[in-house]
């Protein structure tokens, strides 16, 4: 009761904040300055650019995420500066005596290559927003990694508060939550699935991409649905001034890009395409159920954009992506990921920018077997259909409202069997209605203080047409339930109010508190201990529930030395309600009821998160370090005594230097070193028909080996002209070899049939890879 | 930055190059429990219950019987009962007790004064009609085919049991009739561990054992504790009450012999 009460009284505070905070008296004449920020050799649009007038830092605007930037100040005349990393400051008079339209073509800094790793568009010390990163792709290039493939996701696991799932997987966690809880977006589609050949690669091809932002804590109200974070990727427009050809070939993947202008500033076009080939060498096995496998990849990602008129631009992006598995005839799987976003942006006045998005996610996969005259497909599929609208409202420059709304129709298609010599057994789609309003204002005094907050309003409404399950004390199925198609059976409704501040205790150093609710309707179920393309999502029905998390962080941010290092502080603590974890021995790839296979509890995440970065100078990176718990209590498992999380990791610690040794010599390298996670392990055996089995006593009560790892990188510069350059790369990947455990099993002693033993695989031990990239 | 004209160019010394050793794993000691085999079988002549005890994981594979303990099963279509006799330290026989289907036959175990229970219904006995060899399309390996008629009513369960020269493999061969019911089944029994490879000359007898669906459950939990790749790893779900491990089944059997030509 206590948990619903809390959000109500908060919602009457956050509006009545607004109604105060944004009816600013008329007192002098006012006018509004606005445009796009682009990038003047690309005509790439710039986000979190700022303008601000150079007397007064306070009055200033930063660029949305299509470049549009709007700044309401008293008549006058100023001289505005134009601020973004990496780029040149640009001062620019202007007279304002009327609404003027400026738009600002930001020329790229001269600079030294890969001087800085991690960019903070927005100044973290002065902001109010805390728990966010953003990474630009051209500042990650210069990082060691794995195969020579620039996996994002696997970048952003270096940072404080993230940790990867470990060799062989792409996904992450963050601040203590699962894999499923965190929010992947590519151009505002979700991507159910984001990784590759079983999780060794990601689904985002970084010659495609623009940035990335990263929101670990207090996310925007925009966002919603997922409980732990959120990873907004966004893609490169393309180049609206000229055509440009760019590739690469490689022994695990080629590349091509192509981009120009569909008419000169004012549309431009980017296909980027990538295939792996890692069949080849399975060709090269001796082993013939290898060399009769296929295993590879691809995906595709395509964008447009195009200005209708002054006040309107559209833009349509797709990403594509399949992989492919097969063992000769008999056997053959194939995943993959499809997204589309149609986004119409169109300026309702000066000060108000408007986005209407259509937005298509899809992931499905087919399973094909053909065996001795029987042949049977299984298919599954999650799509969703999703209108969205934000407007941005450049209020005045302490001001800055967005206000918008979602509506996601879900459809999920559980898991069809077919096929030839069997009984089909298909049962109906899953249907559910996600819907979200939201407001939110991100307020800067004069003084010392900024404050962003905001409210989200969710709803998840279940839709007729498919079985829902009434289940008794045990959990097993006790009856089920119909109701016709379009019928609504229950809807859930979950106020998520959000509010971070930031009070500046000098120049250079900041406090900062937040606090968060997020909801999460959607459900992976995945119960393998690698990462499976049949994991399942599931939406939240009359048995599972939604997952709500109300975090709490506090945080402390110091630039020192002139900016040139910044420490960065963050303490959370999260309380999860609704969690989901499996039954013992539950058995989820059938398409049988799902809810008797699965426990609900509760769960509790805290950590201190620590970060020092050097962020200029010809030495760079950063040290991160958490320290955290994550646990979960269910009845049903361990005794309903709280118990670890798999993804609990007391110490996660990782360094990363990059080093300009000359002009033509780039060094670099990452270490990493992380708590083993929390694992099930046998604690006895038996017999049974002549066989040794284990015996399992408790869920997660042993860990695995602690992870560490170093990788080492090092760029140097060929040629450096006008019209052409090129550098050689070289990486090794885990430099020392470390045996850093993939799974342990357990087995009887091959040679010693009395006794039994702990097998450990591992993955990757030296993997050195050399790249030639040249430019023109 | 003037030109994004890109052709890189990858030469990789790539490798996969994954790596399998032995580790000491310090593991809790825990208390023991008791394993319960119990099978009743049609056409047996004697029936087995075999009871032994857990041990810790850095012990010997030497696993304590279990003697001394009261068993009795009973044929409660019949209400025939039988206290079963310890022949063997640990196994307990009976010969009074003959599995026939459709009786529901009951397992009382109490041993040190823990009671154990199950109870279970023979299902129908389906025959193997005939048996023939395939060759896999993708490993070139020699499979079993035991062909088999599944009635039209859904709701049966099939155990297979493999012996190559006498000796029973490891492999858990197990079916439902979900998606082929009411069908004449032509599925082969894959070579699946090293022990269960065939080859040219060996004599390989199969039993098709009808069993019930709780023991299906178990069968089906024992392959899944096995495979040892579930992030939720548990032991078997057993048809016995009072905490131990193991199983009750109550099934038919018919066996075939083929012997691979040279």
């Amino acid at each position: 009761m206590i948990n619903n009460l809390l959000p109500n009284r908060f919602l009457g505070f956050v509006l009545g904040l607004f109604l105060v905070l944004t009816s600013v008296p008329a007192v002098a004449q006012k006018f509004t300055v606005s445009g796009t920020i682009k990038d003047k050799k690309t005509g790439e649009v710039l986000i979190g650019g700022t303008i601000a007038v150079a007397d007064s830092p306070a009055l200033g605007a930063v660029s949305n995420e299509y470049g549009f930037y709007s700044l309401t100040i008293p008549k006058g005349h100023y001289r505005l500066i134009f601020r973004y990393i990496s780029y040149k400051d640009q001062p620019q008079e202007v007279d304002l005596s009327k609404n003027v339209k400026l738009d600002i073509f930001a020329e790229p800094a001269e600079r030294e290559l890969s001087e800085v790793v991690v960019s903070s568009k927005a100044n973290h010390v002065k902001s109010a927003q805390m728990g966010m990163t953003e990474l630009k792709i051209q500042d990650i290039k210069a990082l060691p990694v794995l195969f020579g493939e620039r996996d994002v996701m696997k970048i952003v696991q270096l940072l404080p508060g993230i940790k990867s799932v470990g060799d062989g997987g792409s996904g992450f966690y963050v601040r203590g939550g699962a894999a499923d809880q965190n929010l992947i977006l590519l151009d505002e589609a979700v991507v159910y699935n984001p990784s590759h050949l079983l999780g060794f690669f990601s689904t985002f091809n970084s010659d495609a991409l623009k940035d990335i932002t990263l929101y670990k804590g207090t996310a925007p109200a925009r966002y919603g649905g997922r409980l732990s974070s959120v990873m907004d990727v966004k893609m490169n427009d393309g180049n609206d001034q000229s055509y440009h050809v760019s590739g690469g070939i490689g022994l695990i993947s080629s590349k091509l890009n192509v981009e120009g202008p569909i008419k000169k500033d004012e549309g431009s076009f980017l296909i980027s395409a990538r295939r792996t080939y890692a069949d080849v060498f399975l060709k090269l096995s001796n082993d013939t159920s290898i060399n009769k496998s296929k295993l590879y990849f691809y995906d595709l990602n395509t964008k447009l954009n195009y200005k209708l008129s002054k006040k309107d631009r559209l833009f349509l992006s797709g990403y594509f992506g399949k992989d492919e598995l097969g063992l000769g005839t008999t056997f053959g799987i194939n995943w993959g990921n499809a997204t589309g976003t149609l986004r119409w942006n169109h300026l309702i006045s000066d000060r108000l920018f408007s986005n209407t998005s259509l937005i298509l996610s899809d992931y499905s996969y087919n399973i094909n077997v053909n065996n001795s005259g029987i042949s049977a497909n299984i298919h599954s599929e999650i799509r969703d259909w999703n209108l969205k609208e934000e407007i941005d409202f450049f209020s005045n420059p302490k001001n800055s409202i967005k206000f918008g709304l979602s509506s996601i129709y879900h459809t999920i298609t559980p898991g069809n069997i077919t096929g030839t010599g069997i009984t089909s057994n298909t049962q109906p789609d899953k249907l559910t209605w996600e819907n979200a309003i939201y407001l939110s204002n991100s307020w800067k005094s004069k003084t010392r203080l900024n404050i962003d907050y905001g409210i989200r309003l969710s709803s998840f409404s279940v839709l007729g047409g498919s079985n829902l399950y009434d289940l008794d004390a045990a959990g097993q199925v006790k009856d089920t339930l119909k109701y016709t198609s379009g019928q609504i059976v229950q809807t859930y409704v979950i106020p998520e109010p959000r509010i971070s501040a930031s009070y500046l205790l000098n120049e250079s150093s900041s406090i900062k508190g937040g606090y968060s609710r997020n909801s999460q309707y959607l459900h992976l179920i995945s119960n393998s201990t690698a990462s499976n393309p049949t994991d399942k999502w599931v939406g939240s029905n009359n048995i599972i529930k939604p997952e709500i998390a109300d975090q709490l962080s506090l945080g402390y941010f110091k630039s020192l030395k002139n900016n040139h290092y910044e420490l960065i502080a963050e303490t959370y603590y999260k309380n999860m309600q609704n969690q989901v974890d499996y039954r013992d021995g539950a058995n989820v790839f059938t398409n049988d009821a799902i809810e008797p296979k699965l426990l609900f509890g509760q769960g509790r995440a805290y950590g201190l998160e620590l970060q020092f970065s050097k962020t200029s100078g010809k030495f760079t990176g950063w040290i991160s370090y958490t320290l955290a718990r994550t646990e979960i209590q269910i009845s049903g498992i361990n005794n309903s005594k709280w118990y670890p999380a798999k993804q609990d990791r007391t110490h996660d610690l990782s360094v990363v230097g990059i080093y300009q040794v000359s002009k033509k010599w780039t060094l670099s390298g990452t270490f990493v070193y992380y708590t083993g996670n929390a694992v099930s392990f046998p604690s006895g055996k038996y017999n049974v028909a002549n066989q040794t089995l284990f015996l399992y006593t408790e869920r997660n009560g042993y860990r695995m080996p602690a992870y560490h790892r170093f990788d080492i990188g090092a760029t140097k510069q060929l040629a450096h002209k006008k019209h052409f350059t090129s550098e050689i790369s070289f990486s090794v990947y885990n430099a020392y070899g470390r045996e850093n455990p993939y799974f342990i099993t357990f087995q009887d002693d091959p040679n010693n049939p009395n006794k039994t033993q702990a097998l450990q695989t591992s993955l990757f031990r030296f993997v050195p890879s050399v790249s030639y990239n040249f430019k023109f | 930055m003037k030109s994004l004209h890109i052709i890189s160019f990858i030469v990789a010394l790539v490798y996969f190059s994954s790596c399998q050793k032995v580790i000491t794993v310090d593991l809790n000691s825990t208390d023991p429990r008791y394993v319960i085999e119990a099978n009743v079988v049609d056409g047996q002549p004697s029936n087995f219950v075999h009871i032994t005890r857990t041990v810790n994981f850095d012990q010997d594979n030497v696993f304590p019987t279990v003697s001394g303990a009261l068993v009795i099963i009973t044929d409660k279509t019949t209400s025939l009962a039988d206290t079963l006799k310890e022949t063997v330290a640990g196994l307990y026989s009976t010969s009074k007790i003959v599995g026939i289907s459709g009786h529901n036959y009951t397992l009382y175990v109490k041993a040190d004064n823990h009671v154990f229970t199950s109870s279970a219904i023979m299902p129908e006995k389906i025959e193997i009609d005939t048996m023939y060899t395939s060759i896999s399309g993708f490993r070139g390996e020699i499979n079993i085919i035991p062909e088999y008629n599944d009635p039209a009513e859904k709701g049966n369960y099939y155990q297979f049991a493999k012996y190559v020269n006498g000796v029973e493999t490891a492999d858990i061969y197990i079916r439902n009739d979900n998606l082929i019911n009411g069908q004449t089944i032509r599925q082969p029994l894959n070579a699946r561990g090293p022990d269960s490879k065939l080859n040219p000359g060996d004599v390989v007898r199969i039993d098709l054992n009808c069993i019930d669906s709780a023991t299906y459950q178990y069968f089906f939990t024992l392959q899944q504790t096995k495979n040892q790749n579930s992030a939720s790893p548990a032991n078997p779900a057993t048809n016995i009450t009072g905490g131990a491990l193991g199983y009750f089944s109550v099934h038919t059997m018919d066996s075939k012999i083929i012997v691979l030509p040279k």
